[in-house]
């Protein structure tokens, strides 16, 4: 190849490496604009919006997860027990049931990331092992509790966190977009998230400069279960009730969601961004199955080969035969 | 006019019925290169893990700038000042040079409990600091990882330098490196003793120990069989200490 040609092609590589994610989901977004003429409208912006939303909050805390090399498989049973312990102060509870079903919430799901934490970051214990251990365990307890029956009757005033809009946009896609901004803030531009990815790149340089690793490991798992926390109160709302099967599978799709946003298992790579538009990507192709009337038991089916093919892509664009992919 | 910046006296290191260091005593001249040269297990490493911190000797002392120390961990001989560079353990290969010259020493920006990095002042600041040992420095907001293998042992050396540490450490430098490279990394350590900090490096090579070095000590099996100044030795010299053609000529 002459010198030229070459540096252009590898200039487009750069940029497909870059950018390839975003170049995906914009050809998807375009090519369901073209195809189906009611993806576009506001409702089913919406819907999209509103449907991803409570995925995206507990994504957004399994990108720091995994950028420090682990992951945390509970995140789907802390979502229920925020939602189980919320709906159920919030219901038994006559006055100020509200702020204290919250409260309570985040206090459950807050203990359950410090026992994630301190097994993780100071007795070691592998994070697959331990969070699948405390994703079997609130789940169970939470069956134990509520004697595997949903929970009903939460006043009707706090559906406006789940079905509520302001202008025009749904209330959970608001959170999200504040959850976003603001992990996305603390991962990139503070000393934290630096040290997050100081710990997941090289544990062993960045405790030897002076980085207490044990800190950062369990203050990150205490904060992805803040966010399980949080999608679980927006579950409450948008039923007025709560099930203990609630945010079943929940770990796999959100952490799917990061690695095709580009983060890797291996720890040290990813970006905020990135696990944004890796949870709109599944979620347009999501809509876009059942927009097609395609059946809903095809959605994980799609979920996994983009997850597969995202990996293989980022694969294959290290090794330069191939790009997409981040 | 030079004076001693460190000075081990009789250190002694078993490990089960392996004598590591037999009553072993050397010093360290502030503001010069020292090399460190023997045999494979000779005692080198276990000798400059005691000043590094990694280990601790069974007995002797070791004193540092006007004191004794006996430092628990790396991190304690880090804070008298003395700085070991470890080959590939020391940067995080997936962070940017910058992130890794300031790594645990991070500047920060605004208001105080948001504790936001204030990264253009850290990348201009880290090229300036790899300027004053290199000529020709890396790309400050590449990843390490995108660095050749010479280039990251200078990004830790200089490092290393740039914090104000009075003794550099380095255990086979160049081991892993080719031709070029070596030379790069030799001239990084030429930068360190012309900003004044004190180098103690191993190395199995002797034409580079008689290139950047001003004294030699030798050890053998466990024991310092003399040193000499670089200047007023030759090869042949250094060569028969190490294989014991010569017998050792105990100072002091
Ligand atoms: N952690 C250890 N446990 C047991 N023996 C060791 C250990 N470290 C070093 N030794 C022994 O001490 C001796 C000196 O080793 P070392 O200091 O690594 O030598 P050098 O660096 O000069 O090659 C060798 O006999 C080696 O096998
Ligand atoms: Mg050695």
């Amino acid at each position: 190849m002459a010198p030229a040609s070459r540096q252009h092609t590898k200039a487009l590589s750069e940029l497909a490496k870059r950018h390839g994610l975003l170049l995906v989901f914009v050809l998807v977004v375009v090519a369901m604009l073209l195809a189906k003429p009611t993806f576009g409208t506001y409702q089913n912006i919406v819907n999209v919006l509103q449907q991803n939303a409570v995925i995206g909050i507990i994504a957004c805390g399994m990108t720091f997860a995994i950028i420090l090399g682990g992951f945390d498989l509970s995140v789907g049973s802390v979502t229920a027990l925020a939602s189980v312990v919320g709906a159920t102060l919030m219901i038994d509870v006559p006055t100020f049931g509200i702020p204290l079903g919250i409260a309570g919430a985040f206090a459950s799901c807050l203990l359950v990331g410090a026992v994630n934490g301190w097994l993780i970051a100071y007795a070691g214990v592998n994070p697959f092992v331990a969070t699948l251990g405390t994703m079997t365990v609130v789940r169970g307890l939470i069956y134990v509790a509520t004697n595997a029956s949903p929970r009903f009757g939460v006043p009707y005033s706090f559906t406006s966190v789940g079905l509520g809009y302001i202008g025009g946009i749904p209330v959970p896609a608001i959170i999200f977009a504040i959850v976003a901004v603001t992990l996305g803030f603390v991962l990139h531009k503070t000393r934290f998230g630096h040290y997050v990815y100081a710990v997941g790149g090289n544990v062993v340089a960045a405790a030897g400069m002076g980085i207490n690793a044990f800190r950062i490991r369990f203050a990150v798992y205490v904060l992805v279960s803040a966010c399980a926390a949080l999608s679980g109160i927006i579950l409450i709302g948008q039923t007025a009730s709560a099930t203990p099967q609630a945010a079943l599978g929940y770990e796999l799709t959100a952490i799917a969601a990061v690695i095709v946003g580009g983060a890797s298992l291996g720890g040290g790579r990813g970006r905020m961004i990135g696990t944004i538009i890796g949870v709109f990507l599944l979620g347009v192709v999501a809509n876009a199955l059942n927009l097609f009337g395609v059946s809903a038991f095809w959605q994980p089916v799609a979920t996994g080969l983009i997850l597969i093919f995202a990996v293989a892509a980022d694969g294959f664009s290290k090794r330069g035969t191939f790009v997409l992919g981040k | 006019m030079t004076e001693v910046l460190l000075r081990a006296d009789r250190i002694n290191k078993r490990f089960g019925a392996v004598v590591a260091l037999n009553d072993v005593s050397l010093e360290l001249m502030a503001g010069e290169v020292t090399g460190l040269v023997g045999d494979n297990g000779a005692g080198k490493s276990t000798l400059v893990k005691m000043f590094s911190g990694v280990l601790r000797p069974d007995n002797g002392t070791i004193r540092f700038d006007g004191e004794n120390v006996d430092f628990a961990s790396p991190a304690a001989a880090r804070g008298r000042g003395i700085e070991t560079v470890y080959q590939d353990l020391a940067l995080v290969g997936s962070m940017a040079v910058w992130a890794n010259v300031y790594l645990g020493r991070e500047l920060l920006t605004g208001p105080a409990f948001l504790n936001v990095l204030d990264k253009r002042r850290m990348i201009s600041n880290a090229r300036d600091m790899l300027e004053r040992f290199v000529a020709r420095v890396p790309p400050v907001d590449e990843p390490v990882e995108s660095l050749s293998g010479g280039q990251r042992q200078i990004v830790a050396i200089a490092r290393a330098g740039a914090w104000g540490s009075k003794l550099i450490i380095m255990d086979e430098p160049t081991a892993a490196l080719g031709v070029a490279e070596t030379r790069a990394v030799e001239e990084v350590i030429h930068g360190l003793r012309d900003r004044g900090l004190t180098v103690l490096v191993i190395s199995h090579n002797l034409d580079q120990v008689f290139r950047i070095t001003d004294r030699i000590w030798v050890l053998r099996r466990g024991e310092v069989i003399g040193s000499r100044e670089t200047g007023n030795t030759r090869p042949e010299e250094i060569v028969a200490m190490i294989t014991g053609a010569v017998p050792a000529d105990r100072l002091g």
